[in-house]
């Protein structure tokens, strides 16, 4: 066993560990602390798969916008900032739901072929040209949704709607 | 070079996405869905880059370009849904998921 592996492990665990306890526990700023852990650990994540970029990307947007715009929400709508959530039931056909779909996907792993992965080495301006050259449409499709995005967000909670 | 683990990866993504859909379904709380529905986003993220990093080199930037894409429509994604759950606070007085029922009369 390499570093690589060594590394994906422990970053794997706490991503998935972090993941549930977003979701369990119960006052909601918690949540977003460990969600926050969630965004900087997948972000180790593309950093070994030689994707520095959308590591830095991943930073940039979900553990620092989506982290505030969240916590901006909570903040928002709640009376008290530490209120805590009513007591989380965990329903047996959610969690039957979410056990048979994970195992679908886990027998559909079995069927690829074994051995480890090669990593390629990181180019950023092959990366540039593949972005803005072959999905530059998608690029422009993106600006076009966000511009949509948020001015539908301005006009839901726009004062004096009735 | 280094090497990683071929099938941990999509097991973790598989895992993601069912701990995302599992949230998905039991959270009551607005912003708790908001969140399991990001969890599910990035296990499909993480599989774009995944495949990036184990195609040859030419094709594999095309999985890192639709990933950037993503990452931004998900950010939009959070905005737009914020701004429904501000909207819904204001409206009801809640955030509760099983409290938003206007479109059912």
């Amino acid at each position: 066993m390499n570093l690589g592996e060594l590394a994906f492990l422990a970053l794997a665990a706490v991503a998935v560990a972090t993941a549930l306890a977003a979701l369990l526990v119960r006052e909601l700023v918690h949540t977003i602390l460990w969600i926050s852990v969630f965004f900087v650990d997948l972000s180790a994540i593309y950093f070994l798969l030689a994707a520095p970029f959308l590591g830095v990307l991943q930073l940039g947007v979900y553990a620092g916008a989506v982290t505030v715009l969240l916590l901006f929400g909570i903040m928002v709508t709640r009376k008290r900032i530490f209120s805590r959530e009513a007591a989380a039931g965990l329903g047996p056909v959610p969690l039957a739901l979410a056990a048979v779909l994970v195992i679908f996907l886990v027998s559909a792993v079995g069927q690829l072929p074994a051995g480890t992965t090669p990593v390629t080495g990181y180019d950023p301006s092959a990366l540039s040209a593949a972005l803005f050259d072959t999905y530059g449409p998608y690029l422009l499709l993106l600006g076009l949704v966000m511009l949509g995005g948020v001015a539908g967000a301005i006009y839901l909670v726009r004062e004096g709607r009735e | 070079m280094t090497t990683l683990p071929e099938s941990g990866f999509l097991l973790l993504s598989g895992l993601l996405l069912g701990v995302g859909v599992f949230g998905l379904l039991t959270r009551r709380n607005f912003i708790l869905v908001l969140i399991a529905l990001e969890i599910a986003m990035n296990a499909t993220i993480l599989n774009f880059v995944y495949f990036a990093a184990f195609a040859p080199h030419a094709a594999g930037l095309s999985g890192q370009a639709i990933a950037v894409v993503l990452i931004g429509f998900a950010a939009t994604e959070v905005a737009v849904g914020l701004a429904i759950v501000l909207g819904l606070n204001r409206l009801k007085g809640t955030i509760d998921v099983a409290q938003g029922n206007l479109l059912k009369e």
